[in-house]
C-alpha cells in the first residue's frame, strides 16, 4: 500500500480530528471563564468585543501563512498529520525539519528517495516526540512560574509593567534580527512592517480612527509584504 | 483593588490551572494518536533506534526552546495564556501577536489580571481563526496551492518578517529606550551567530540569540528602573 492511502486514512483523521478537538475545547472554557471574569474584574463588554474582533482580524494574515506551510506539509505526510500538526503544539519550520529527520532515521533522503511507510511512521513519532517537550514543560511550570515572578519582583509593581513589554522586545527583536541581517526582501519586509506600524499606533489614537486599532497589524504585515514582494 | 485581586487569585487562576493541566496532560495523550493509529492499525513501528536517532537530532535542533520560549513568554502572556499557546502551537508567529493586538485595543497593560484576561481571549480567538482557516484549507488541499499564481506563494514568505517587525515595533513605542537595546543585543547576537563564533555549540545555537536578547533586556530593564526610582 502505499503510504500516502495510510497517511490520509480515515482513522488516521480520526485520530488528528481528536487532537484539534481538545484544542478548541481548552480555547472555549478559558474564553468563557475569561470574559466572565474579565466582566467581573471591571472590563467593560465593548472593550473585550473591540479586543476579540482585532485578533480575529489579525489572525487571518498569520494563518495564511499557516496555510501555506499546511499545503507544502500535505505533500508529504498527508492531509491529517498537516492539519494536525499546525493546530497543535506544531509551527511550520519545526514539522518540515521533524519530517526530514525522521526520515533520514531510516535511509529516507527527503527530495531525492521517494517517502516509504517506514519512513513516514518515523516523521510521524520524529514530530511527536521532537514537540512534546514543550506542552510538559509548560503544563509542569505554568502555575508555578507566577510565584518566580513574585519573587523576582519583590512587590515593586511598576517592575511589573516594564518586564513584559522588555520580554517582547527581546524575543521579537531576536525574530526580526535574523531578517534584518539578511539584507534581502525579507529584510525590506521587516521594515515596512515595522515602519507602518510606527505610523498606525499614533494615528489609532484619535477618536475618528477607531477602527485603526483593530485593523492596524493587518494593514501593517499586509503592507510589508506587498512592498517587499513589488520591489 | 482588593476585590479585583481576590476574584482572579481566587477563582480565576485555580480553575485555569485545573483546566489547564488537564488539557496539556490530555494533549500529550492525544497528540501520540496518530502513531497509535499507525502501529495497532496498521502494525508500522519504526526500530526504537531510528525514533531514537531521529529524537536526539531532534532534540540538539530545538531541545533548548521547550525550556526557553515558556519562559520568555511567560511575562507576556501569563498562567492562561501559557497553557494555551503550548497547546495550540504557533506562538511568535500567531498567538502572541493575538494576544497583544487585544490588550493594546482594550489599553490594557501585558502582566496585570486584565492584561492577562484579555490575552487569553485575544488567543482564544487566533484558535478559532487558524483552526478554521487550516480546516478549509486542509479539506480544499493542494487543489488551492495549483491555483494560486506562484507569485503570491512567494509574496507570503515575506509576511513573517513583516508581521515581526511590526509587533517589535509597537512594543517598542510602549518603551522607547528600551527598544534600541533590545534590538541591538539581538543584532550583535544574530551576527555573532552567523560568524559561527558559538560553533562550539551544538545544532545551530539561534536559541542563544533569544536567551541573550530576552534577559539581556530584562537585566538592563530592571538596572534602568532601579537608577531612576532610586530602589536597591
Amino acid at each position: 500500500m502505499d503510504y500516502l492511502q495510510i497517511a490520509n486514512s480515515a482513522p488516521m483523521w480520526i485520530a488528528s480530528g481528536l487532537a484539534i478537538g481538545l484544542v478548541l475545547f481548552q480555547a472555549y472554557i478559558f474564553a468563557k471563564k475569561s470574559y466572565n471574569t474579565g466582566k467581573a474584574i471591571g472590563l467593560s463588554d465593548t472593550q473585550m468585543k473591540s479586543a476579540l474582533k482585532g485578533s480575529m482580524i489579525t489572525s487571518i494574515g498569520p494563518s495564511l501563512v499557516i496555510l501555506t506551510g499546511l499545503l507544502s506539509l500535505l505533500v508529504t505526510v498527508g492531509g491529517p498529520m498537516a492539519w494536525m500538526r499546525l493546530s497543535f503544539i506544531g509551527s511550520v519550520m519545526f514539522e518540515l525539519m521533524a519530517v526530514g529527520f525522521g526520515a533520514e532515521a531510516v535511509g529516507v533522503n527527503l527530495g531525492t528517495d521517494s517517502m516509504t511507510q517506514l519512513a513516514f511512521a518515523n516523521a510521524v513519532w520524529t514530530m511527536i516526540l521532537g514537540s512534546i517537550g514543550w506542552i510538559i514543560f509548560a503544563t509542569l511550570t505554568a502555575d508555578k512560574m507566577d510565584r518566580v515572578q513574585d519573587r523576582f519582583l519583590k512587590g515593586d509593581k511598576a517592575l511589573l509593567k516594564i518586564i513584559p513589554v522588555a520580554a517582547m522586545l527581546g524575543s521579537f527583536g531576536s525574530l526580526v534580527s535574523g531578517h534584518l541581517v539578511a539584507l534581502n526582501k525579507n529584510t525590506i519586509a521587516a521594515i515596512t512592517g515595522g515602519l507602518i506600524m510606527a505610523i498606525v499606533v499614533p494615528l489609532a489614537e484619535k477618536d475618528k480612527l477607531k477602527w485603526l486599532r483593530e485593523w492596524g497589524l493587518a494593514i501593517a504585515l499586509f503592507g510589508g509584504m506587498i512592498v517587499a514582494a513589488i520591489l | 483593588m482588593t476585590q479585583k485581586r481576590d476574584v482572579f487569585e481566587g477563582d480565576y487562576l485555580p480553575f485555569i490551572v485545573r483546566y489547564g493541566k488537564v488539557t496539556g496532560w490530555l494533549g500529550v495523550l492525544m497528540s501520540f494518536g496518530p502513531a497509535l493509529v499507525l502501529a495497532v492499525v496498521y502494525r508500522i513501528m519504526p526500530p526504537t533506534t531510528a525514533i531514537l536517532t531521529a529524537f536526539i537530532a531532534m532534540a540538539s535542533a530545538v531541545g533548548v526552546n521547550w525550556f526557553v520560549e515558556p519562559i520568555s513568554y511567560f511575562p507576556i502572556v501569563g498562567v492562561a495564556g501559557t497553557y494555551m499557546a503550548f497547546t495550540s502551537g504557533n506562538i511568535s508567529n500567531l498567538r502572541i501577536p493575538a494576544a497583544a493586538v487585544a490588550q493594546r485595543i482594550a489599553r490594557v497593560e501585558p502582566g496585570t489580571p486584565e492584561g492577562n484576561i484579555v490575552a487569553t481571549l485575544g488567543m482564544a480567538v487566533s484558535v478559532l481563526v487558524n483552526t478554521l482557516i487550516l480546516t478549509i484549507g486542509v479539506l480544499a488541499g493542494s487543489t488551492i496551492l495549483a491555483r494560486l499564481p506562484a507569485n503570491v506563494i512567494d509574496a507570503f514568505n515575506y509576511l513573517l518578517p513583516s508581521l515581526f517587525g511590526a509587533i517589535f515595533v509597537q512594543f517598542a513605542l510602549m518603551k522607547l529606550k528600551l527598544a534600541p537595546i533590545a534590538l541591538g543585543i539581538a543584532l550583535a547576537l544574530t551576527l555573532a551567530v552567523n560568524l559561527g563564533w558559538f560553533d562550539f555549540l551544538p545544532g545551530r545555537p539561534t536559541y542563544l540569540i533569544t536567551l541573550g536578547a530576552v534577559f539581556g533586556t530584562i537585566a538592563l530593564a530592571v538596572a534602568m528602573h532601579k537608577r531612576e526610582t532610586g530602589r536597591p
